[in-house]
């Protein structure tokens, strides 16, 4: 028998006909994409004991000597609740935790994650008001009103990164500078000038070089006037005298020749440090890291003393960066995720166990301190003297600082991207090819264009 | 199996790849098509916002600013590699060349090389402080360059670097449809008096025109596609010089703006076709035109 093979147009008509169908099926699939936009859950305290609770939990973390330390910290959390097993994961949290919250798919239990991206996927998130509730009164009023939205805390506040003024003892010594002396940004101004006029090779002030952290180091200072790129109703405040304040001490420090533009220790600026072209760095605690890890020539030399205040009296310090732990709201034991969390961060064993001398950091972790006040003693460093600092006791400095840092309000979703505009034009200000006025309005300008409108 | 007087085995046959398309090709893009009318932030209801998302993508100075950086980047790329592709092929199409295994995998191998291990290498290189070419160019008592720090530098950078990686295979292209030419054209025009150069611009260039249309369909995609190169390397900076259409597309994903990403990504798609469809028109032989 034979047959009739397939004819063009026989083709084409299957092959449209199977299309057809095809595309039917697709737009009958397509619902709407979203949720059921139902309110995020709230989650109820465990009624287990420590004994009693039972089950498996998931936790994401970044990799590095965090993971590491938190690791041991794990294992002591375990000692204290021995039924509840905790597979820690290293997980590039940046690239994958959004998505994954989104998806909905293998979604974890926990995980640690920074302060500006929370309130952004809120959504997604359990409501931990009740929860925190407890210890909301000793907690530091910055690190709640982060992960604060629409008046429900969405993270479990873990450090506190405080900012703080790191200087070369030897070289304000030999300038005749007394670093008790600087208790305004003028009087770091006029410190700055005096060492430039004794060594004309210096540029003494730090500003960064790079987009994303130099908006992080603005935010702050403006958190030190108890202000941030947005209020609770997410409403910009940019155009502000705080913002403008900040912005025309920079450009006068720039045209004053009193800076060194580099980008966060890397080479040229761990040159310029180490070299003595650097002398002063307003940063967050984290810069610690660079005596102790970076600065071979001039270890020993760096000290920490409180931020300068922007007027006589201010707040001498402000919160720069900040991480904090989130439960999915489609984790599969929420509760126990909880109880970890509540140990490391609220329990003295579990935030002990953090922050103190351990096989990864011996002298303890330095490069932030809790956000939780009972655990913020003077008189009881978590962490010990730094011999890179020449053995100064920084926890000491650390608390007293934290202790005047005013609340904020919560970080926008759109934080990050906002770097397109304000971040760049800072470093425009930096390079003296803008005025205050000109990255106000600006930056202000296409941040409600294209971010805030656009939510 | 029959209905009717149709065959239905044949179509059975051809049916798997028409599913895996409906569900991996054409879900997808019907998919994005939808959300593109959309105000949707990856977590509540999407709403409906008609042309909004494209409304505001053509009148976004962002926007344009991404393409025409992507534009200077073709005319960075584009005409030089046709050239040195031209060049690479009549190199290797010629039978007295010496080594020519050497040469075929010298000039591939960047194509198969990861290009995230070679913008971090491009990043070192190319160092403004501590690089090797201000490196070198400082012993020759030259000053340092910007060269991924500056908007005047940092696109050609870049360039050089989209260049390195794919003019391998811009000359495997090219050396097929050199192969092509039937070589007794060549041995005419030697009978007839011809010099090399008149032959190369008399016959090699006219002859291989159609592989070279290709190419340059094939690279325009590529260049208003570049991601992995601005985003390793400069982040799109500095001052969103380097953010190229595809970079920019990323960004409305990253910022959970997924309708204007759908959108923007539909816009590339008109926009690469006409492009292209251009450079066909150009590059056709005038024969054909007729």
């Amino acid at each position: 028998m034979t047959t009739t093979p397939i004819g063009r147009r026989g083709f084409l008509k299957g092959a449209l006909g199977i299309g057809a169908l095809a595309a039917t099926g697709s737009l009958a699939a397509c619902a709407a994409p979203g949720g059921t936009g139902t309110q995020p859950s709230r989650l109820a305290r465990p009624s287990a004991s420590a004994s009693a609770a039972k089950g498996e939990i998931t936790i994401w973390n970044r990799s590095g000597d965090l993971f590491k330390v938190f690791d041991a910290a794990i294992a002591k959390f375990r000692q204290a609740y021995p039924n509840v097993t905790v597979n820690h994961q290293a997980v590039d949290i940046d690239a994958k935790l959004a998505n994954t919250l989104i998806s909905g798919t293998d979604v974890p239990d926990g995980s640690f994650w920074d302060d500006a991206k929370i309130g952004g996927q809120a959504e997604h998130l359990y409501d931990l008001t009740d929860l925190i509730a407890p210890y909301q009164d000793q907690t530091s009023p910055y690190k709640l009103s982060v992960n604060t939205v629409d008046g429900k805390i969405y993270g479990v506040p873990w450090d506190l990164d405080p900012g703080l003024l790191w200087y070369r003892e030897d070289i304000l010594e030999s300038a005749g500078v007394d670093p008790a002396g600087l208790a305004t940004y003028d009087d770091l101004l006029a410190a700055a000038r005096t060492i430039k006029e004794k060594d004309p090779r210096t540029a003494p002030i730090h500003l960064e070089k790079t987009p994303f952290l130099s908006q992080l180091w603005l935010e702050m200072l403006a958190n030190q006037q108890g202000t941030s790129l947005s209020d609770a109703q997410g409403r910009l405040r940019l155009d502000s005298a705080e913002y403008r304040r900040i912005l025309t001490w920079i450009r006068g420090a720039v045209d004053d020749g009193l800076v060194t533009h580099a980008p966060y220790l890397e080479q040229a600026d761990v040159n310029t440090l180490d070299n003595g072209q650097q002398v002063f760095v307003p940063w967050a605690i984290w810069w610690s890291f660079a005596p102790q890890q970076l600065l071979k020539k001039t270890k020993g030399k760096w000290r920490a003393a409180p931020l300068p205040a922007w007027t006589p009296g201010g707040a001498r310090s402000g919160a720069m960066g900040g991480s904090s732990f989130i439960i999915p709201a489609k984790a599969k034991n929420p509760e126990l995720a909880w109880l970890l969390y509540e140990f490391l961060c609220f329990k003295e064993p579990g935030y002990t166990a953090v922050y103190g001398p351990n096989d990864i950091y011996p002298g303890g972790l330095s490069t932030s301190i809790p956000s939780y006040r009972p655990a913020l003693d003077p008189a009881k460093p978590l962490f010990r003297p730094i011999e890179a600092l020449g053995g100064q006791d920084l926890w000491k400095v650390a608390v007293e600082a934290a202790e005047t840092i005013p609340a904020a309000a919560p970080i926008p979703w759109w934080w990050a991207q906002s770097v397109d505009y304000l971040g760049n034009n800072v470093q425009r200000l930096m390079e003296g090819k803008m005025t205050p006025d000109q990255v106000i309005s600006e930056s202000a300008e296409k941040i409600q264009r294209n971010l805030i409108d656009r939510s | 199996m029959r209905i009717g007087s149709i065959r239905l085995t044949p179509y059975l046959f051809i049916a798997p790849f028409f599913v895996v398309f409906a569900a991996f090709g054409l879900y997808p893009l019907i998919y994005a098509l939808q959300l593109s009318f959309m105000r949707w932030r990856g977590g509540s209801q999407a709403r409906w916002v008609g042309l909004d998302n494209y409304l505001y993508l053509l009148t976004s100075p962002d926007f344009w600013a991404s393409l025409g950086n992507s534009a200077v980047m073709w005319l960075l790329i584009v005409p030089l590699q046709i050239v040195a592709g031209l060049g690479g092929a009549v190199l290797l199409a010629n039978a007295r060349l010496r080594l020519r295994g050497f040469f075929r995998v010298a000039f591939i191998a960047p194509f198969v090389t990861p290009v995230v291990a070679m913008a971090q290498v491009w990043i070192v290189v190319f160092d403004q402080d501590y690089g090797l070419v201000n490196y070198l160019l400082n012993l020759v008592g030259l000053p340092d360059v910007g060269w991924l720090t500056t908007t005047a530098w940092s696109k050609p950078t870049l360039a050089l670097l989209f260049l390195w990686k794919t003019t391998g295979f811009a000359i495997i292209i090219l050396l097929a449809g050199l192969q092509a030419v039937p070589g007794g054209v060549y041995e005419a025009a030697s009978l007839d008096g011809a010099s090399r150069l008149r032959q190369f611009w008399s016959i090699t260039v006219p002859l291989v025109r159609r592989s070279m249309a290709f190419l340059v369909v094939i690279q325009t995609l590529a260049v208003f596609q570049m991601f992995a190169e601005p985003h390793v390397v400069t982040e799109g900076g500095p001052y969103g010089s380097t953010t190229t259409a595809g970079l920019h597309l990323y960004d409305h994903i990253t910022a959970s703006d997924l309708g204007t990403g759908a959108a923007n990504s539909f816009l590339l798609v008109l926009l690469v076709f006409g492009l292209s469809l251009a450079s066909v028109r150009m590059l056709r032989p005038k024969d054909e035109v007729s």
